[in-house]
C-alpha cells in the first residue's frame, strides 16, 4: 500500500485497521456488537439456568411462562423475556486452560497453531467504528495471565488482539498508552517527531523496508488518538451517573460490565467483561455456599442492570449479550461438598442483537448430567452469533500455510449450525 | 555508484550460442507408444542458456523434441541449430504386445492433467460433491473404488456416507456419471473438463467398455517415488520461452518421461505463465515458482525472469562455499550484489545476531581502529565465546522448544528444569543431533521429559509427533492427522504409525507433583489408573490398534526392555530431513528468511531458493558432527552475510536471493534489552505465580529479557506488543509494526520512565557537564553502533541549541533515537 493511502486510512482506523477494513461491507444483521460476561471457572448449571432436583436450591418461575430458573437469580427471573437459555451445551476440555481455549475459540488446544478467538473474528469481520479499538477485554488477568492469550487473534494478526485493560473498579484505574504521561507535553511530541525524522533520514535513504511506511502511518494515528480526548473518555467511568455505577455493582464484575456497555456504545465491537477473575465460579468445595453467597448475587445484579441499561439506551437490539463460563459443573457433589468440571452438559444465557429472549434451546436429563435434546457445540453458538451479525458462519479462514479454519467449528470437524429457534 | 553505472552500460548481446546439448543425453522407452521429451539447450558466452528445442532441426523427425517408441533397439537422435549439433542415445525396449493397462497411468493421469484431483477440487481434503480423489493420483486404489464402487466420502471415517452407487455405467459407458460430469452433460461444479470427442473421453469410454479394470496392483515397476524436473532453476530473459522436462523415477529406479501428463501451475502469473505442455513464458521481471503434479508426486521449479545482461559483471570475492552458491545464482539472474558492509554495519549486525546484544561503544571504537585483516573472523570467535552467546541461543531454543509454564506441566520448577537442559546444551555446544535425540527419547525426570507435559497431562501422541516432526524435520505433518496430506505424499497411515511411538507414554508418581515419564512396555495395565486403557493408539478412521512404524515402513514392535522412542530418535536424527531442517532454521536466524521459507514448511511445492546450497550446508553440518557453533561461524563469515544493506538498481526488488542485507525488526526481547542498554535502565520483570513454593515478585536486578524463561510467568505488555510468542503453540513471530507499538512509544512507560530515570545514562551524562557533541557521540555509538556523520552532527546540534530546555530537548532526542527504524531494526 502506498504511504499516502495508508495515512488517509490511518486517520480513520484504530489498531492497525487499513483501507481494506474500511471498505469491507458492514455487517447486515441486527447485531453490531457483543458483550461476553465471562463466568470464569464454570457455573453449576443446575444451580443457575437449569434447575434440577439434585440442586440445593428451588426453581422459581420467571416472567416467561413455562421457564424456571434457580431461586438464586430472582432479578434475572423478572427479565427472562430478554434472555434465552441454552441448556444443552456440549463441549471439550475438562480443565480450565483447555476449556477456556475451547469456549473462546471453538477449537481444542493444539501445539501446531494458535486459533483466533471469537472476539478477534468478530473484530475482523465487522471492522472498527469511531476510532475505537474493536476488541477489548477487562479486567486483564492479574495472575495466570496466560489465559489472556486464548482471547487473542492467533494468525489473524495483532490488530485483532483484544486491548486488555485493568480493573475499572479500582481507584487507580487508568489505561496506559492511551494518554500522554504528564511529563510529555504536546510540544514534546512535535519535537520528538522532528528529531525522529532527522535521525532516520540517512538510514531510510540507504535501506528500504516495508515497515517504515507502516510505522509512519501508525505513529500519525497514535498521535491523533493521544491528542484526541474522545477516545480516552470512552474509558472514563466517572462520566457515568453514580447511581448507575451502584446498580451495576462497584466491584470488578459490575464495573467491567458497565465499561463494556460504555465501550460498545462508543464503537467497540466485542468486549469481554471478565470481572469474575477474582471471584471464580470454580466451586470444587462448598459449591452451594459459593453460588448462594458469592457468585449468583453479583451475576443476578450485574446482568440485570446491563440488560436494563442496554434497553434504556436503545442498544439492546444491536448488542448480543452472552453470559457463560468455560464449562458446567458435575451434577453430583464431591467429598468437599463441591462440584467439579463438567463439559458434557451445561447451560448459558444469551440475548439481544436480534437473538430472541425468553426461549429455551435443548434439554438435559433429570439430573443435568447429559444432553437429551439439541446438543449444542461451541460452533453452533458461534454460528448463531455470526448469523445475528449477518456474517456467513460457513466461512473458513486460511492459515498462513493454507489450512482452512472454520470460524464456527463444531465437533467432529463439522461446521456449526445456528440455533434458528433464537433468531 | 559511478562504477556501477559503468557496469550497466550495455554491450552488444552475444546472439550466437557457443555450444548446444540435449537433455537427457541418454534415455530408455519401455512400451510401445511411449514418448520421450528432449530439450536442446544452448549455451552462450556469458554463461547463460536458452531452450532452442522448437527452433532446431531434428533427425529423425521429432516434433518439438518428442521421440515416440516404435521399433525396438537403439536409436540416435540428433538436433541441429545453425552449425551446432548435439546427439542423444536412446534405447527402445518394448515387450511383445501392447503395454499393460494400469489405472493410475491410464486414467489417474487424466484426473491429474485435467485438474480433477487438484487440492482445490476432488483432491481436496474433503473431496468435492462426495467424490474424493487422491492428489495427483497418489492412491490409485482408493480413487478406483470411489469411481467404480461409488459412494460419498467422509473425512473421519473409512465408510461411505451414503449407499454406494457406481460412478460408471458398464452397460452403457457413455451414460457413466464420470463422463457426464466431466463433459458438462450433467451439471458439474467444476465445469467441463474435456469434450465428448477428446482423447480423454475416448480413453475413459474404452476403459469402461473393457469392464473398468484396475490392472495389476501397483508394484516397483509402476510406483513413482519422485519427480525430477529439468531445469531446477530457470533464468529466463523477457523475450524467451523455455520447456520443462518432467521425469518420474520409479521404485525400481527406472525413469519415465511424464512431461505430457503433468499438471503445471505458475504461483505468480504476473511473473511467468506455463502452458499445458510445460512451456514457460515470461511476463515481468521477478521470481516465481511453477508447481508440477504428476503420478502422485509434486515438484517445483523456480523461475527468474531476468533483466538486461550486465556487461563486465564483476568477480565477486568468495569467503566460503555459501558465496559460490549465492553469487552463482545472482549472476544468472543478472543481479549485482551489494558492496561489503562497512565495519560498523557488520559489527552491529553480527553482535545482534550472535548474542542478541548491541556492541558496547568501546568495542565499536576498537573494531573500527583495528587494521587486522582477520578482525571480522576474530570478533566472530570472540562473540561465540561470550556468555551473551549462550544466553541468546538458549533463548532462541527455548522459543522453539517451547519453555513455558503451561507447556511444561504448569509447574515453574519443571519449566526451569527443561530450560536448564537447553541452557546446558547450548553452553556445552552439545551436538544438535544429541539434543534432538535426548528430547525425543526422554524418560524419567530429566529436563527434556517436561516438554511432554503440556497443561500437566501427557500430550496426545498425534500432536506430540506432529510437533517433533515440525521442529526437527521442518515439515508439517499435522494435516495428515485427519486425512492424507492434501499437497504431499504423507498418508494418514504413515502419520498414525509415527504417532504410535508417543502412544505408550505415561506419568507416574503420586507424591505431590513429582511425575516421572515412562513408556509402557506391555499391552496390559499396570494397576495404575493413569496407565490402563491409554497405551494403545487407534487409527481414527479404521479404529485399528497401531504399532509404531517409521515413515519408511519399518515397524518397531513394542518390547518390554526398550524405550520405543529411542528407535524413533535414532532414525530421525540420521534422516536427511533432520540436518536440512536444522541448517535452514539457523540460516533464517541470520537472514530473516530460510532457504526454505517458512522454515518449518518444507514440501515439494515450496522449493528452496538455493537447493544445492541447502544440501551442501546440511552435508557440512553432518560432517561437523551437528556442531551449531561451527554452522553459525560458517554463515557469518560468508561474504553473503556480510553484504551491505544498501541496494543498487539491479537488486532493489530482490527479497529472496541475498543480494543485500534485508533489514529485520529486532525481536521483542532483544529490543527491550537494547533500550535498557542504551538508557542504562534495565527492565525489572515481575511475576505473581508461585515458583518452588515461593512467590517470586521480581527478577533479580540486571536480568535481561532474553534470560527470561517462561513468557507466561513474566508478563510484559511491551514484549507482547512486539510479538513475543506465548509458546503455547509453536512460535511464529510476527515482526509487523502495529498501532499499539506506536502508542506505547509515545505514551508508554518503557520509553518515558527510562529517559527520566536519574540513574540512567542520559541524566548522568547531563549531570556530568559533557558537551552536547560528546553526548551525541556517545548516544550514537551506544544505540546505532556508529558515530553521526558530519551533516547529521551539525543538523542535530543546531536543532538542540535552538531548544529552550536542554534537559527536555535531550530527552526528546534520546526518545527519537530509540524510536528510529535504524535502532529498531537489524540491518
Amino acid at each position: 500500500m502506498q504511504r499516502r493511502n495508508f495515512l488517509s486510512a490511518g486517520s480513520l482506523g484504530f489498531l492497525g485497521l487499513n483501507l481494506a477494513d474500511l471498505l469491507r461491507a458492514k455487517p447486515n444483521g441486527k447485531a453490531q456488537s457483543c458483550i461476553l460476561l465471562w463466568l470464569e471457572g464454570g457455573p453449576s448449571q443446575i444451580d443457575t439456568w437449569d434447575p434440577k432436583p439434585n440442586s440445593a436450591f428451588q426453581p422459581i418461575s420467571t416472567n416467561v411462562p413455562g421457564i424456571q430458573i434457580s431461586e438464586l437469580l430472582p432479578q434475572l427471573a423478572r427479565r427472562m423475556d430478554r434472555l434465552s437459555l441454552v441448556r444443552s451445551m456440549h463441549t471439550r476440555g475438562s480443565d480450565h486452560p483447555q476449556g477456556t481455549h475451547y469456549a473462546i475459540t471453538g477449537h481444542e488446544v493444539n501445539p501446531a497453531m494458535q486459533f483466533p478467538s471469537i472476539g478477534s473474528i468478530l473484530a475482523k469481520e465487522t471492522g472498527a467504528r469511531n476510532s475505537m479499538p474493536p476488541h477489548v477485554l477487562t479486567p486483564h488477568w492479574e495472575k495466570a495471565r496466560q489465559y489472556e492469550d486464548y482471547f487473542r487473534s492467533g494468525f489473524l494478526g495483532p490488530e485483532y488482539d483484544p486491548m486488555c485493560i485493568p480493573d475499572p473498579s479500582k481507584p487507580d484505574f487508568q489505561i496506559t498508552d492511551l494518554s500522554l504521561p504528564k511529563s510529555v507535553s504536546a510540544e514534546a511530541v512535535e519535537n520528538r517527531k522532528g528529531f525522529l525524522q532527522m535521525i532516520d533520514r540517512r538510514y531510510r535513504t540507504m535501506v528500504e523496508g516495508a515497515e517504515h511506511a507502516q510505522m509512519d502511518g501508525f505513529q500519525a494515528q497514535a498521535t491523533k488518538m493521544l491528542l484526541n480526548p474522545a477516545v480516552r473518555e470512552a474509558f472514563d467511568l466517572s462520566k457515568e451517573p453514580a447511581k448507575l455505577r451502584d446498580r451495576y455493582g462497584r466491584d470488578a464484575v459490575g464495573q467491567s460490565a458497565l465499561m463494556a456497555r460504555r465501550l460498545i456504545e462508543a464503537g467497540t465491537r466485542f468486549v469481554t467483561a471478565a470481572g469474575f477473575h477474582s471471584n471464580s465460579w470454580d466451586t470444587h468445595a462448598k459449591n452451594d455456599e459459593g453460588h448462594r453467597d458469592r457468585l449468583c448475587p453479583p451475576l443476578d445484579r450485574t446482568l440485570s442492570t446491563l440488560l436494563d441499561d442496554l434497553k434504556d439506551r436503545g442498544l439492546y437490539d444491536s448488542t448480543v449479550v452472552l453470559a457463560m463460563g468455560e464449562f458446567g459443573r458435575t451434577p453430583f457433589v464431591n467429598n468437599d461438598r463441591g462440584r467439579d468440571h463438567w463439559p458434557n452438559c451445561w447451560s448459558l444465557a444469551i440475548g439481544g442483537g436480534g437473538i430472541a429472549g425468553g426461549r429455551i434451546v435443548g434439554a438435559s436429563h433429570a439430573e443435568g448430567a447429559q444432553v437429551t435434546s439439541r446438543a449444542t457445540s461451541m460452533g453452533d453458538l458461534f454460528a448463531t452469533i455470526y448469523k445475528a451479525f449477518g456474517i456467513d458462519w460457513n466461512k473458513e479462514y486460511d492459515t498462513p500455510i493454507g489450512r482452512p479454519i472454520k470460524i464456527a467449528n463444531s465437533l467432529e470437524d463439522q461446521t456449526g449450525q445456528p440455533l434458528n429457534d433464537l433468531l | 555508484m559511478k562504477l556501477f553505472l559503468l557496469l550497466l552500460a550495455t554491450t552488444a548481446f552475444a546472439a550466437d550460442p557457443v555450444a548446444v546439448r540435449l537433455i537427457p543425453s541418454t534415455f530408455e522407452l519401455h512400451r510401445a507408444g511411449a514418448t520421450q521429451q528432449l530439450l536442446l539447450i544452448a549455451e552462450y558466452p556469458d554463461g547463460s542458456t536458452q531452450d532452442l528445442t522448437d527452433s532446431a532441426q531434428w533427425t529423425p523427425n521429432a516434433p518439438a523434441g518428442q521421440v515416440t517408441a516404435a521399433t525396438p533397439g537403439p536409436i540416435q537422435v540428433s538436433a541441429t541449430y545453425g552449425n551446432l549439433n548435439a546427439t542423444a542415445a536412446g534405447r527402445i525396449e518394448t515387450a511383445a504386445g501392447p503395454a499393460e493397462f494400469r489405472f493410475r497411468s491410464a486414467i489417474g493421469s487424466i484426473f491429474t492433467k485435467r485438474g480433477c484431483n487438484s487440492p482445490a477440487c476432488h483432491g481436496g481434503v474433503k473431496g468435492r460433491g462426495g467424490l474424493k480423489l487422491s492428489a495427483a493420483s497418489l492412491f490409485p486404489q482408493d480413487d478406483y473404488e470411489w469411481i467404480v464402487k461409488g459412494g460419498e466420502f467422509q473425512v473421519l471415517s473409512a465408510e461411505s456416507k451414503t449407499a454406494r452407487t457406481p460412478r460408471i455405467n458398464l452397460q452403457n459407458p457413455v451414460e457413466s456419471l464420470l463422463l457426464r460430469k466431466a463433459t458438462g452433460a450433467t451439471p458439474h461444479g467444476g465445469g467441463k473438463r474435456f469434450a465428448v470427442d477428446s482423447p480423454e473421453y475416448q480413453t475413459i469410454t474404452n476403459w469402461i467398455q473393457k469392464g473398468a479394470p484396475f490392472g495389476p496392483p501397483e508394484d516397483d515397476t509402476s510406483r513413482v517415488t519422485a519427480l525430477e524436473v529439468y531445469p531446477k532453476i530457470l533464468a529466463l530473459e523477457k523475450d524467451q520461452k523455455h520447456r520443462l522436462l518432467v521425469t518420474a523415477i520409479m521404485a525400481n529406479g527406472r525413469r519415465e518421461d511424464v512431461t505430457a501428463q503433468a499438471l503445471y501451475l505458475a504461483s505468480d502469473r504476473q511473473i511467468a505463465t506455463v502452458a499445458e505442455s510445460g512451456l514457460v513464458t515470461p511476463a515481468a521481471l521477478g521470481e516465481t515458482s511453477i508447481l508440477i503434479r504428476a503420478a502422485g508426486q509434486a515438484a517445483a521449479v523456480i523461475v527468474g525472469v531476468i533483466g538486461d545482461p550486465i556487461a563486465n559483471y564483476p568477480v565477486v570475492p568468495k569467503n566460503n562455499f555459501i558465496d559460490e552458491h549465492i553469487s552463482g545464482k545472482l549472476r544468472r539472474l543478472r543481479i549485482l550484489p551489494a558492496a561489503l558492509s562497512s565495519d560498523v554495519e557488520f559489527l552491529r549486525r553480527v553482535c545482534l545476531d550472535l548474542t542478541g546484544t548491541l556492541p558496547p561503544p568501546a568495542r565499536v571504537t576498537e573494531f573500527v581502529r583495528s587494521t587486522d585483516p582477520k578482525k571480522r573472523e576474530r570478533v566472530i570467535d570472540a562473540l561465540i565465546a561470550t556468555p551473551e552467546f549462550t544466553d541468546y541461543w538458549t533463548f532462541r531454543f527455548q522459543d522453539l522448544f517451547r519453555v513455558a509454564l503451561f507447556s511444561n506441566g504448569i509447574n515453574a520448577k519443571w519449566s526451569q528444569m527443561y530450560g536448564e537442559w537447553i541452557r546446558e546444551s547450548i553452553a556445552k555446544n552439545k551436538p544438535y543431533d544429541r539434543m534432538a535425540w535426548e528430547r525425543l527419547s526422554a524418560q524419567g525426570y530429566d529436563g527434556p521429559t517436561r516438554h511432554f507435559l503440556p497443561y500437566d497431562v501427557i500430550g496426545s501422541p498425534e500432536e506430540t509427533m506432529a510437533e517433533e516432526v515440525r521442529v526437527f524435520f521442518g515439515r508439517r505433518l499435522e494435516c495428515a492427522q485427519c486425512h492424507n496430506h492434501p499437497y504431499e505424499t504423507w498418508s494418514q497411515d504413515q502419520f498414525w504409525g509415527l504417532a504410535a511411538f508417543f502412544g505408550r507414554m505415561f506419568k507416574m508418581g503420586d507424591t505431590g507433583n513429582e511425575y516421572v515419564i515412562f513408556d509402557h512396555p506391555l499391552n496390559e495395565g499396570m494397576g495404575n489408573s493413569e496407565v490402563n486403557g491409554k497405551i494403545q493408539t487407534l487409527h481414527p478412521r479404521t479404529k485399528a490398534a497401531l504399532t509404531p512404524t517409521l515413515l519408511d515402513g519399518r515397524v518397531v514392535p513394542p518390547s518390554d526392555k526398550e524405550n520405543p522412542r529411542k528407535a524413533l530418535a535414532d532414525w530421525m536424527v540420521q534422516h536427511p530431513h533432520f540436518a536440512e531442517a536444522a541448517v535452514n532454521r539457523v540460516w533464517a536466524e541470520f537472514f530473516g528468511r530460510g532457504l526454505v521459507d517458512p522454515v518449518d514448511d518444507f514440501r515439494s511445492t515450496n522449493p528452496a531458493t538455493h537447493p544445492e546450497l541447502l544440501a551442501r550446508l546440511a552435508a557440512e553440518f553432518r560432517r561437523n558432527g551437528h556442531d551449531l557453533r561451527a554452522l553459525m561461524r560458517l554463515i557469518v563469515t560468508s561474504r553473503t552475510y556480510q553484504l551491505s544493506a544498501e541496494t543498487n538498481p539491479t537488486n532493489r526488488a530482490d527479497r529472496v536471493n541475498y543480494s543485500h542485507a534485508l533489514p529485520r525488526p529486532l525481536l521483542a526481547e532483544v529490543l527491550l534489552d537494547a533500550i535498557g542498554q542504551v538508557t542504562g535502565v534495565a527492565e525489572r520483570f515481575t511475576t505473581t505465580v508461585t515458583a518452588n513454593g515461593k512467590v517470586t515478585q521480581q527478577t533479580p536486578a540486571g536480568t535481561r529479557a532474553i534470560q527470561l524463561r517462561e513468557p507466561d510467568l513474566f508478563h510484559s505488555r511491551f514484549l507482547d506488543l512486539y510479538g513475543r510468542p506465548n509458546r503455547l503453540a509453536l512460535p511464529e513471530r510476527s515482526g509487523k509494526a502495529n498501532l499499539g507499538q506506536a502508542l506505547n512509544m509515545l505514551a508508554g512507560p518503557i520509553y518515558n520512565e527510562k529517559l527520566a530515570a536519574s540513574e540512567g545514562r542520559l541524566q548522568k551524562l547531563l549531570a556530568s557537564k559533557a558537551t552536547d557533541e560528546a553526548i551525541l557521540n556517545d548516544l550514537y555509538l551506544t544505540a546505532l553502533g556508529r558515530t553521526p556523520d558530519a551533516a547529521e552532527r551539525q543538523q542535530i546540534l543546531t536543532a538542540l541549541s535552538a531548544q529552550p530546555n536542554r534537559n527536555e530537548a535531550w530527552k526528546d532526542l534520546f526518545w527519537a533515537v530509540l524510536c528510529s527504524r535504524e535502532f529498531a531494526e537489524n540491518h
